[in-house]
């Protein structure tokens, strides 16, 4: 167990608890936010611990998974997008936070990488990660608003 | 102290298992199966078997939501439909 | 057979399967322990033929077979959709009016597109070097399309998907599995036998003879059976209604 781990299993606890909680209770749109939140919370955690087992190509995981939960998210804002027009679920507080998140472990995993290939990816994952999560948090409330039919 | 975070892991599937199955609309069980998906992958990561946890993630963050909403969509509309006609 | 009766059914074959699968798990070998017999064997046949990816050896050398079986459920679960979901005679097609969307989400779909594509081959041309591989590269790179209908809208989606390309590209890349596997029997070997090619430098991404070959048409076979899968589902969810017309 390295420190690397310990940090991993504190932020995927945290993270996941929370999210289980935000998604399984509540109006429709706090639980849209919950699922944001996972990809935002559960990605630093693999990223962490790709770090703490020491194997680089563990970074695949969290980039997969920095493009995907966007996605996944996007999915939701758009099929539900007539329920979440009335909640107009909002959370910025909690999204920066997240997004804080990411960005320090990307900045510090950088760090210890130094510059080359590694970094590039990571930072890849890092504006992946950031960005995608935003845009999402934007997206649900009120990104499409006019997908009645189609 | 070194399977602290497999334990984690664990509960977090366990949870939200149970969670997708407690729930009874599909839209919000998609939900709940998106966040299981995702804990899913850290389990099979920190298990060492990433390939698994690859696979997981690729179908489980994106694929199945959009696959599950289109159902419920097409469900949705076939309902409102049916309801149109009566009237 | 009565309420009760298939109660205590159910209790009985749950109970027994219960204490069969605990006696099982009991006589399992300790979690994490040192002895691996399979693994020790795979990862040496793995190094024999130049596959970094013990995994990908696995799938794609060791246990090709069982992939195409796999291949070929996901091909009859593919074709089994398609038919199921097919326009009805009491349904007429309504296209879908254009839909108004955001657009900062519009350009976030604009430029994730062409990452989440590159990021999906990268992972099956990676798939014997690192995790990954053809099903999940193929995934990726299908999801990657369907950014089109998520941030602008099914016409939009349409023009860069054309179906019957994906169909035939489904066929095509199964076709070349088994191609490849009759090709080792030609060659002198047995089917999908890895005795085709030169193995390769370790490490790097032509390594491992046939394995990156199988793993490429299955990447391209995954791809598409995802691309017609959803195209099927998103027919059916927006653009198929009931009645003969209007």
């Amino acid at each position: 167990m390295n420190g690397w781990i310990l940090a991993a299993t504190v932020v995927l606890a945290v993270g996941l608890g929370t999210t289980l909680w935000g998604v399984a209770t509540g109006p429709l749109g706090r639980r849209v936010v919950a699922q944001n939140l996972s990809t935002a919370l559960v990605c630093p955690g693999l990223l962490l611990l790709s770090q703490g087992y020491d194997r680089t190509s563990y970074v695949d995981l969290a980039l997969l998974l920095a493009l995907l939960g966007p996605v996944g998210t996007l999915v939701f804002a758009r099929l539900l997008a007539d329920e979440l027009a009335e909640e107009q679920p909002r959370a910025w507080g909690l999204t920066w936070a997240a997004a804080g998140l990411g960005a320090v472990v990307v900045a510090v995993l950088c760090a210890v990488t130094g510059p080359g290939r590694s970094m590039v990816k990571l930072l890849i994952v890092g504006a992946l990660l950031v960005g995608g999560n935003l845009l999402a948090s934007r997206a649900m409330s009120g990104g499409f608003p006019g997908v009645s039919r189609g | 102290m070194a399977d602290a975070v497999v334990v984690v892991a664990l509960l977090a599937v366990a949870g939200l298992a149970t969670a997708a199955v407690a729930n009874r609309d599909p839209a919000r069980q998609a939900l709940v199966l998106a966040v299981l998906g995702t804990a899913l992958a850290v389990l099979f990561t920190v298990l060492q078997a990433p390939d698994v946890g690859l696979s997981q993630l690729a179908v489980g963050s994106a694929l199945t939501p959009l696959l599950i909403m289109l159902s419920v969509r097409k469900v949705r509309r076939r309902s409102a439909h049916g309801k149109d006609s009566k009237q | 057979m009565n309420p009760r009766a298939r109660l205590w059914l159910v209790v009985l074959g749950g109970g027994g399967l219960a204490a069969l699968l605990v006696a099982a798990c009991l006589r399992l070998p300790a979690f994490g322990g040192p002895w691996h017999p399979y693994g020790d064997r795979a990862v040496r046949a793995a190094l024999a033929r130049h596959i970094a990816n013990t995994i990908a050896s696995v799938n794609f050398d060791q246990r090709a077979f069982d992939t195409m079986g796999e291949m070929t459920i996901l091909f009859a679960a593919v074709l089994g959709c398609v038919v199921l979901l097919r326009q009805a005679r009491d349904e007429h097609r309504d296209p879908p009016e254009p839909c108004e969307v955001a657009a900062p989400v519009r350009r976030y779909a604009l430029v994730v597109l062409p990452i989440a594509l590159v990021t999906g081959l990268y992972v099956i041309a990676h798939g014997q070097l690192s995790p990954g591989g053809g099903f999940q590269g193929g995934v990726v790179a299908a999801t990657a399309l369907h950014l089109m209908y998520l941030g602008a809208d099914y016409a939009a989606l349409e023009r860069i998907r054309p179906v019957e390309a994906f169909e035939i590209g489904d066929a095509l890349s199964a076709s070349a599995y088994l191609v490849l596997g009759f090709a080792g029997v030609l060659a002198g070997g047995a089917f999908l036998a890895n005795t085709l090619l030169p193995y390769g430098t370790f490490n790097t991404l032509s390594s491992g003879g046939t394995v990156p070959l199988l793993n490429a048409a299955i990447g391209m076979e995954v791809a598409s059976a995802v691309v017609v899968l959803l195209a099927r589902f998103l027919d059916q969810a927006v653009e198929i209604e009931e009645g003969s017309g209007s």
